[in-house]
Formats: structure tokens, sequence, C-alpha cells
């Protein structure tokens, strides 16, 4: 027989288990809409992630047929310059000053040799789990660059990008931006030049790598017989300045 | 002593089952966010950014591929006798100049003055944090070519892609020369984007007057930036494929 007594208790475990029921959902319900905000909406995200990464895709195979375009272009180009050259010494000074100058604005590729300079970040401290990046601290490797120009670097690149006059390097978001491309770590910078000079500048003692190594950045510097330097891919438009002649006093 | 066991085996379960449902929920919900990761709004964003910087370089590609042409169709003509090829060349290679900073050049722009802290009284415990150092300049040109700077010299010296800046003592070596304190910076280009790009709050300019070392910004309608003057050799580069 049951009595009055366990019908009540019954009754208590009842709205126990309706209570917990009842605050589960509302758990559940919180952590899906949390989610929901952090992640996106729903099955959405997937579905924009991958037009954008077959729009990636399209726009990156338009870039490389477009290069290539442009690398027939100039074979051709070439081509009729060289037959047009040969012709007279005046053509062929007047060509090899062209060449110099294209050098000089970074509208040519090069190739030479010279040094390579890696910069890695931070291996993950176990201990405090925080990472710093060498895109907080750009102006490390405007220093790199100052110290190859120093010891007269003759082209310059920056993660294959042509380090010309107008370069500038940009932390955007959790990238760089070089020349209006973005880019990430690590860094690579290659520069043609003596390359004993352009090493020993580099290592030079409590110089550059000196410092960078102390802020545990993995650097790695080395020579190469043969480096390659790309064009500078950007043109760049004056709108505010005029050239003028100047008159010599 | 069974019956309060037996009362009490409900609860418990309940609590038992409770707190493994509870860890079995969040580890399931863990999991997902993890697998879900590649697709959140960041990393959109991220793909994003990609996009429209491969399709800038797609639009500076294409403005070259145009420039070729026009070049190419100019040296057929050439071939077919109609034009000059030293026309053709001498435009190169005042072209080629001026973006390598051989050319003087006028616009509208800013001028920067920067000098050391003027008073007796150091600002900190380090003399150092006085002193100009090359890495101010180097963070000030980069903020400047940033905001678009067409031409920018440091007293009186044009910065090209060789330009040094390099401590060296108590002076600053600056395409081979030295200069010291105060350094007289210009820059033609938008003069409120510049402006904005040394002084708005946050910027390095704005930091190096926290630690009181002189920088004053004037915006000039026409400035004058000279050429670079000296010589250029190539010793040890050579144009890709040029081995003869």
């Amino acid at each position: 027989m049951k009595s009055r007594g366990d019908m009540m208790k019954k009754f208590k475990e009842y709205i126990a288990l309706t209570l917990v029921s009842i605050f589960l959902g509302i758990i559940l319900s919180i952590q899906f809409k949390t989610i929901n905000k952090t992640v996106g909406e729903g099955v959405l995200p997937t579905q924009r992630a991958q037009q954008l990464a077959t729009e990636l895709k399209k726009a990156q195979n338009e870039r490389e047929v477009l290069s290539k375009t442009i690398e027939e272009l100039e074979g051709k180009i070439k081509q009729y310059e060289m037959g047009e050259v040969d012709k007279n010494v005046y053509v062929e000074n007047l060509y090899s000053d062209t060449m110099k100058y294209r050098m000089l604005a970074g509208y040519l590729d090069l190739e030479g040799p010279g040094v390579v300079m890696e910069i890695n970040d931070p291996p993950v401290d176990i201990e405090y789990g925080e990472m710093y990046s060498i895109i907080d601290e750009l102006d490390l490797v405007l220093q790199v660059i100052s110290v190859l120009n120093a010891a007269d670097a003759e082209a310059i690149s920056i993660n294959d990008q042509r380090y010309t006059s107008f370069t500038e390097i940009e932390k955007a978001g959790n990238h760089i931006e070089i020349n209006g491309v973005s880019t990430s770590t690590p860094i690579v910078i290659k520069a043609i030049g003596r390359a004993d000079t352009l090493e020993a500048a580099l290592n030079l003692k409590g110089g550059i790598v000196t410092m960078l190594r102390a802020y545990d950045y993995l650097v790695q510097v080395y020579q190469e017989k043969s480096i390659t330097i790309p064009r500078s891919r950007k043109v760049k438009e004056f709108i505010y300045s005029i050239p003028f002649e100047e008159n010599s006093n | 002593m069974g019956d309060i066991m037996r009362r009490h085996n409900p609860k418990i379960i309940l609590t038992i089952f409770s707190i493994i449902v509870g860890i079995f929920i969040a580890n399931q919900i863990k999991l997902k966010l993890e697998t879900f990761t590649p697709v959140t709004i960041k990393s959109l964003q991220a793909t994003k950014a990609e996009i429209t910087s491969v399709n800038n370089e797609i639009s500076e590609l294409n403005k070259i591929l145009k420039a070729k042409e026009e070049e190419l169709a100019l040296l057929e003509n050439i071939a077919m006798g109609d034009d000059n090829i030293l026309d053709i060349l001498k435009n190169d290679i005042s072209y080629n100049k001026l973006y390598s900073g051989q050319t003087s050049l006028k616009g509208p722009g800013i001028v920067i003055k920067m000098y050391d802290n003027p008073e007796e009284r150091s600002y900190g415990f380090d003399l150092n944090d006085d002193l100009i150092h090359d890495v101010d300049i180097l963070n000030i040109l980069n903020d400047l070519k940033i905001a678009g700077a067409e031409a920018i010299s440091v007293n009186g010296e044009r910065v090209l892609s060789t330009s040094e800046i390099k401590c060296a003592g108590p002076t600053i070596r600056i395409n081979g020369r030295s200069t010291a304190t105060p350094f007289v910076i210009k820059a033609i280009g938008d003069p409120k984007l510049l402006y904005a790009s040394v002084n708005a709050p946050g910027t390095y300019g704005d930091i190096l007057k926290i630690y009181s070392i002189g920088f004053e910004t004037t915006v000039e309608d026409m400035l004058y930036i000279p050429g670079y003057k000296g010589v250029f050799n190539y010793r040890f580069a050579k144009p890709l494929g040029e081995d003869d």
C-alpha cells in the first residue's frame, strides 16, 4: 500500500525532474545562441565560404593568366628592341641606360648573388600561452631593410614583393600588406649585392639579428649564389606631383 | 537502512546522469566549434580580404598589360619604319627616372620637423628616450608611404628604394650622407591624408610627442623635392635571363 507520504515524495521528484529539464533546455538554447553569434547563422556560412573559396580561386587563376600574357608580351617587346638595338652604338648605349633605370625603378626581374633572411615567429610559450608575432613589430623589418641598404644591397624583396621607393609595410588584421598585397609570416627578405658584406652587416654583434633573436624570433641568414627578385607589379600614379627642372645656382 | 538507500538512490542517479549529460554536451559543443572554425565570420572576412587584394593585383596587372600592348604596337610601327626607336627608349628612361626618384618633383604636401627633446631635463630615466633614432624616422616614412606619399625627402635627401636610414653615432646616415637633428621630412601627396597619417591619435608620430620629442607638422601648397643626385652602378644584379 502506498502511503500519502510516498505519493508526496513521488510528486516532489517529478517537480524536481521537470525543473532540471527546463533548466537544461534553457542552458542548451543559450549555448546554441552564443554559437550562432560567434560562428554565424546555421548552414549559410559554409555555403558562403565555398562560394568565396571558388571566387578566390577564379581570381588567382585570372592573375596567373595575366602574368603569363604580360611575360609573353615582354618577350616579344624585347625581341623587337634587341633587333633595333644592334643597328647602331648610340641606340645600344641608350638601351643599356633604359635597362639600368628600369632596374632602379623596380620594373625588371633581377638575378644575382646575395643573402636570404628568414624571420619566423617565436614558438608558442607553453607556460604563458601568449603569442606575439613580427606582424606587431613591423618596424623591425624596416630596420632590416635599412641595414641591407646601408650594406649596398642592389635590390630587395620581402615575401617576393619588390621593395621600391613606394613600398609600404602595413599591418592589416592578422596579416601584413606589402605593396597592397596581403602576405603573412614567415617573412623572407632577399637582397642582391655583395653577399659577404650583406651577411656581415646583418650578423653584426648587437645588430639587427641579435636584436630579433633577443625577442625570441627564429632568424636564419644564409648566402646564395643566385637569387631571383621579381619585378614590381604595381603602377604608382602621380596625382599631386609634377616634375620640374632644377635651376642649378 | 535499505529503505533509506532506496529513497536516496533516484536522486543520486539523477545527479550523476545530469553531470554526465552536461559533460557530454560540453564536449559535443567543443568538438563542433572546432570543426566549424574554418567558417567563422573572421575566416570569411579573411578570404574576402584576400579576394579584394588579388583583384587589386589583377587591375594593376591589367594596367601593365595595356601599357605593354601599346609599347608593342609602337615597336611594330618602328619595325615597319614609321617610328623611331630613340623616342621610345628616351620615353622609357624618363618614365623610369620618375619612378626611381631621379626626377625633382613639386606639389602639395606636408613638412615634418623633428628634433630631440629640447628641455634640459630628461623625459625619463633613459636619455635615449629624448633622442630621435633611425627607427623613429623609418616608422614615420612608412606611415607616409601608407598614406600614399608620392615623393619623400629627409633633410634634402630623396628617399629611394635603396636609401638607408641608419644611426651612426650622433648622426643619422641617409643615402651615404650624414645628417643630424633637426630632421626635416618633406612629402608630396594628399596633404590631409599625409597630415592624418602622422598626427592622428595612436599613430607613431602621436606617440613620439608623448616622449616629448619635437614634432611639428605643417601643410604646404607647394613643396619642392629634389631628385637623387648620386650615381648608380649595378655590379651584382643582372636582368633575369641575360647570361651571355
